[in-house]
């Protein structure tokens, strides 16, 4: 690696200005580091300075309002997630997806935020959270603002952070009465950890009659995408195995796959498809069909 | 490069060091503190071999900065043993044969400790998913399985 400066501000607004100050070097801000310090040993980036976000006490807790929903701060690792008794009971599939978010030991050092920011499509966490319609609270010394989880993943490792500002929250309004959800993936191999494909749904239901979904999908593709198409399909139909079936056919044709050395685009269209139709069926209470994916 | 002043807790000792900012948490344990007991194996953060415990959590300490545990308490393979008695994991994993080279054991054992803090009843399905960070290339993980399920045992039931 090559030499560089730590600096740890202890505020946000000290962090941002460093982070304007120094725009013009190379410059990276390190939440847990899991991600970074990999890119950062195979010299893909190479910065002068880091910026650790550790002793921001802003960005550290959850919170839970049943107004306002769930506050989760960026610094919040994946193992704090999993096991927040906040996070299990109001929105158990997010704990359950941050549950298999790599491996333990990455777990205990990676952070939601950081995991956000760095935008590899290939995680767990952006999928479920876009199902859950989550915001981001971004800051910096000009303030705050929040935009939706959905404006700010713009592409393959691409972010709509400004180069002077943190992520500081994730926000997951409440989930109606009767709502819940299930995050589900596919990995080639029992030892990759990196998905192939994720699928979350958020579904409202009363004897299959579907009165509300939520489909995100994610990991095949260069960002994680909400379904429309499909979430109108399934609205205020009685979901049977049929039209679960022909759902997950039509999200498999309107996602735009990525095809790299991981998986051709027709395999994740394909894997897509079954993993699409095993979620829709579990969230709709046809039984648990999960078979190989998890 | 900056430097930093680390304190923390090693193995229950104190400990006090000036380090650069890019030192390595491995580097710093082995070269730094000659705690060799602690491998470097891939330096991916995929095969897990250098696995310590942060404030009693698993973490690789390839991919960990060493200014990052200031005021924190690392423990390594070294820390678990009492005196000339053995860790019940590292007992176990001598009489169930959970090893073959040995170069993997010290971070299937430091996983294995944050797994059973967390879950001291795995089933084999817990321990296959508490130890997924952690590659053997010689064993087929069987008898690693079994080691940790007979140290919980012992570990809940005394021996």
């Amino acid at each position: 690696m090559r030499d560089f400066n730590y600096i740890e501000p202890s505020s946000i607004e000290e962090a941002s200005r460093l982070l304007a100050d120094l725009e013009d070097e190379e410059v990276r801000v390190v939440a847990g580091g899991t991600a970074l310090m990999l890119t950062m040993r195979q010299r893909m980036v190479q910065p002068g300075h880091l910026i650790s976000m550790a002793r921001i006490e802003r960005l550290h807790g959850i919170d839970f309002d049943s107004e306002k929903g769930l506050r989760i701060g960026s610094m919040t690792r994946h193992a704090d997630l999993a096991r927040s008794s906040i996070v299990r009971s109001h929105y158990p599939v997010l704990a359950s997806m941050a549950a298999r978010v790599a491996n333990p030991q990455v777990r205990n050092q990676g952070t939601l935020g950081g995991n956000l920011c760095y935008a590899d499509p290939s995680t767990d966490p952006p999928t479920c959270l876009l199902a859950l319609d989550a915001q981001v609270v971004l800051g910096s010394v000009r303030g705050e603002r929040i935009m939706p989880l959905s404006s700010f993943i713009v592409d393959y490792f691409e972010t709509a952070i400004e180069p002077d500002e943190l992520l500081v929250e994730i926000r997951v309004p409440p989930l109606p009465e009767g709502m819940s959800g299930v995050y589900s993936r596919f990995l080639r191999t029992a030892a990759e950890h990196r998905p192939l494909v994720s699928v979350a749904v958020v579904g409202q239901q009363n004897a299959h009659i579907c009165h509300d979904v939520r489909i995100a999908v994610g990991a095949s593709t260069p960002v994680p995408c909400r379904m429309p198409n499909v979430e109108a399909l399934l609205k205020g139909n009685r979901i049977d195995f049929d039209l679960a079936e022909r759902a997950a056919a039509q999200i498999a044709e309107d996602i735009e796959p990525l095809s790299d050395a991981r998986g051709s685009a027709e395999f994740r269209r394909q894997m897509v498809r079954v993993v699409a139709r095993r979620t829709i069926c579990e969230v709709f209470g046809l039984g648990n069909l999960s078979g190989g994916n998890e | 490069m900056s430097k930093h002043l680390v304190e923390c807790t090693v193995n229950g000792e104190v400990c006090q060091l000036e380090v650069p900012a890019g030192r390595l948490l491995s580097d710093f344990l082995r070269d730094d503190l000659h705690l060799t007991g602690t491998k470097r194996g891939c330096e991916t953060a995929t095969c897990g071999a250098c696995s310590v415990l942060v404030d009693g959590e698993a973490i690789k300490s390839c991919l960990m900065l060493a200014v990052q545990v200031h005021g924190r308490a690392i423990t390594t393979i070294e820390g678990l043993a009492q005196g000339d008695t053995l860790h019940p994991l590292q007992q176990s994993f001598l009489e169930c044969g959970g090893l073959q080279c040995g170069y993997c054991t010290p971070g299937m054992i430091i996983a294995s400790c944050d797994l059973l803090k967390n879950n001291p009843d795995p089933s084999v399905d817990d321990v296959k998913k508490g130890l997924s960070g952690n590659l053997c290339r010689c064993t087929g993980y069987t008898q690693i399985v079994e080691s940790v399920l007979h140290a919980a045992e012992k570990m809940n039931h005394g021996n």
